[in-house]
């Protein structure tokens, strides 16, 4: 993010650590009030829908910083579309198997 | 309440968090693709850095190319340039002489080994006919464009200076290669240590130089020009026993003008500095005790550079006819040493160039000069090698053609080849799992979205009207576009 800079682009990467920590207790919390019993296999198909995502989104920016927007905002709508498509999908199964605990 | 509060707050800061992180990562996909510091070479490490692509995993005994029949050395007539250089040497006159012959004297009136190539490849005279013609439409229609191009024209013309004439460096050899490439070396000599570490040092030495690229290869004969040897002029040689190995070393042009090539790129860029980095490793080499003979661009190699360079594991040929790198892509220039110092050779590598090539074909689609084939697989054996070829004799007449003040180049085809792009994440990602993918889906996905996503304007759009619109590959950098700093 600020290449040139030894102090700007590690304090990035810090605050950006920190921004992944609260996404993830605020996540497991929206999920617990929820009541979605997540195990590991679960969280390991959230955690990597939110990484496809975040590189989508890393990959189309990236191509935009090359001056190829056109190519840019393809790469974010293609994949993109895919992996919202699939990010619909993981949440519909994840708060069906809530519904179906509810219902019993 | 104050629990449930809480609970509220981060559950919203989670939100906030995610929202926030996926604008953290486009900020700085963002920043990777505008970084000008991850453009590979132009002299940003002096370690070897920039020869970033760990080549181990993919060495191989044999070289990519593919042996079929008896190699045959290439005679120095069918190397355009020096071919080109003879036909210059009859036409124009030195001393106030007459020329000894001009175009249209016709095929029969030149020296018998000009007209014996000619004979044996129908068409390329009259394509050279063409390219005059298109070179005297280039010079008079360059008063339209000059003001347009005006600093990539100086740019260029500031580059290729230290290359014209008497005072180029490096020195032509002169006389025998027995005596020349052995003037100036050292008496005394220090006991190498081993064959390995000489090829490391030199390649240390090369780096501290500004190569990008370096790598050992031994001196095959058939890389070897036949017919015309440097200090000695038209004659059928013997390759001489002290050319055992060669050093070869790469750099790339200044990548946001070579992406605006045809008109504000030049080749100069990278010629004058392989010049000085070979030419300071002949004396180098020379101090230690060896003999050294420096092959630099554009026309003083007595030998072939890409077959020499994937010897020396830098890369593959590409379709279009370039050696082709990991780390630069077909933006690569290359140029060699040859030596007696003892020398460990370096492997060649197989990185899937050959396989992509054939499912490729960028660089066909975009060539001006429909010099590129377009076939399936290389379909041609060359002097005993089956490869890609490209038609020289058009490729020349586009450089005639395209909206420069003179024939200085194309070079489109190593704009648009997908393998000519920045050291950054993403374009790291292709390097890396493209040759380590069996099935050739990665690949195939990767060129899908290559071809679809990027904008291409297609071969005649570089030429000047009214065959195309002085089209360029990328948009050419503010510091070399006239209208940003000159009045017009
Ligand atoms: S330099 Fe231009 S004309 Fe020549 S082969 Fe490449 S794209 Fe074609
Ligand atoms: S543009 Fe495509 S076909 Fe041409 S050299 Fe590059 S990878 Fe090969």
């Amino acid at each position: 993010m600020f290449n040139n800079s030894n102090i700007l682009e590690p304090l990035f990467w810090i605050i950006m650590g920190g921004l992944y920590t609260v996404f993830i207790i605020g996540l497991a919390m929206w999920l617990k009030d929820m009541k979605v019993k997540m195990n590991w296999w679960k969280w390991s198909l959230t955690l990597l829908w939110f990484i496809l995502l975040s590189i989508t989104v890393a990959g189309g920016f990236t191509l935009i910083g090359e001056n190829e927007l056109r190519a840019g905002l393809l790469f974010m709508a293609v994949p993109g579309a895919v992996i919202i498509v699939a990010g619909v999908a993981l949440g519909r199964f994840l708060l069906r198997n809530t519904n179906e605990e509810k219902d019993n | 309440m104050d629990k449930i509060n809480r609970r509220k707050f981060i559950k919203s800061a989670g939100l906030a968090g995610g929202a926030l992180s996926l604008a953290g990562v486009a900020g700085a996909g963002y920043s990777a693709g505008a970084d000008k510091d991850s453009f590979t070479g132009y002299g940003r490490t002096a370690y070897g850095e920039d020869q970033f692509f760990n080549r181990k995993p993919f060495l191989v005994d044999k070289p990519t190319y593919v042996q079929e029949g008896e190699p045959v050395r290439i005679t120095s007539i069918e190397d355009i340039f020096k071919r080109n250089g003879e036909l210059s040497r009859l036409m124009f006159s030195r001393n106030g002489d007459q020329p000894a012959w001009k175009p249209s004297d016709g095929l029969d009136a030149l020296p018998g080994y000009l007209r014996a190539y000619y004979q044996a490849n129908p068409g390329a005279f009259d394509e050279f006919i063409k390219a005059m013609q298109k070179g005297r439409e280039q010079r008079t229609n360059w008063d339209k464009y000059r003001d347009k191009y005006f600093i990539a024209d100086a740019w260029s013309n500031a580059h290729s200076s230290p290359i014209r004439g008497r005072s180029s460096f490096p020195a032509e050899p002169q006389g025998k290669p027995e005596e020349s490439d052995f003037r100036g070396v050292n008496k005394k000599r220090l006991k190498l240590k081993s064959p390995r570490h000489g090829s490391e040092l030199l390649k240390k030495i090369c780096y501290s130089f500004g190569a990008s690229l370096a790598g050992i290869a031994k001196v095959k004969k058939e890389w070897v020009y036949q017919g015309s040897l440097r200090g000695i002029g038209r004659v059928d040689y013997e390759v001489p026993s002290h050319w055992k190995y060669a050093v070869v070393i790469a750099v790339p042009h200044e990548w946001d003008s070579m992406y605006a090539n045809p008109t504000y790129g030049t080749s100069y860029d990278a010629y004058s500095k392989l010049r000085f980095i070979a030419g300071k490793m002949e004396v180098f080499i020379k101090e230690l005790g060896y003999s050294a003979r420096p092959h630099v661009p554009p026309t003083s190699y007595d030998l072939v550079m890409p077959p020499l360079a994937i010897d020396a594991g830098m890369g593959e040929q590409g379709r279009n006819g370039i050696l082709i790198t990991p780390e630069l892509g077909a933006n690569t220039r290359l140029a060699a040493i040859t030596t007696d110092m003892p020398l460990e050779p370096d492997k060649p590598i197989d990185i899937g160039v050959s396989k992509f090539c054939k499912k490729c074909r960028i660089c066909a689609e975009e060539c001006p000069g429909g010099a590129i084939s377009f076939k399936d697989t290389p379909g041609e054996v060359i002097r005993g090698y089956r490869r890609w070829k490209i038609d020289q004799n058009k490729c020349f007449t586009v450089w005639n053609s395209v909206a420069t003040s003179h024939a200085r180049g194309c070079r489109v085809c190593l704009s648009v080849c997908p393998y000519s792009r920045k050291n950054n994440w993403i374009h790291n990602f292709a390097r890396e799992a493209d040759p380590r993918d069996p099935t050739g889906l990665l690949a195939s996905g990767l060129l899908a979205m290559q071809k679809k996503f990027f904008t291409y304007p297609g071969g005649q759009e570089y030429l000047p009207p009214p065959d195309g619109n002085n089209r360029t590959f990328g948009e050419a950098p503010g510091w070399l576009r006239t209208e940003e700093w000159f009045d017009l």
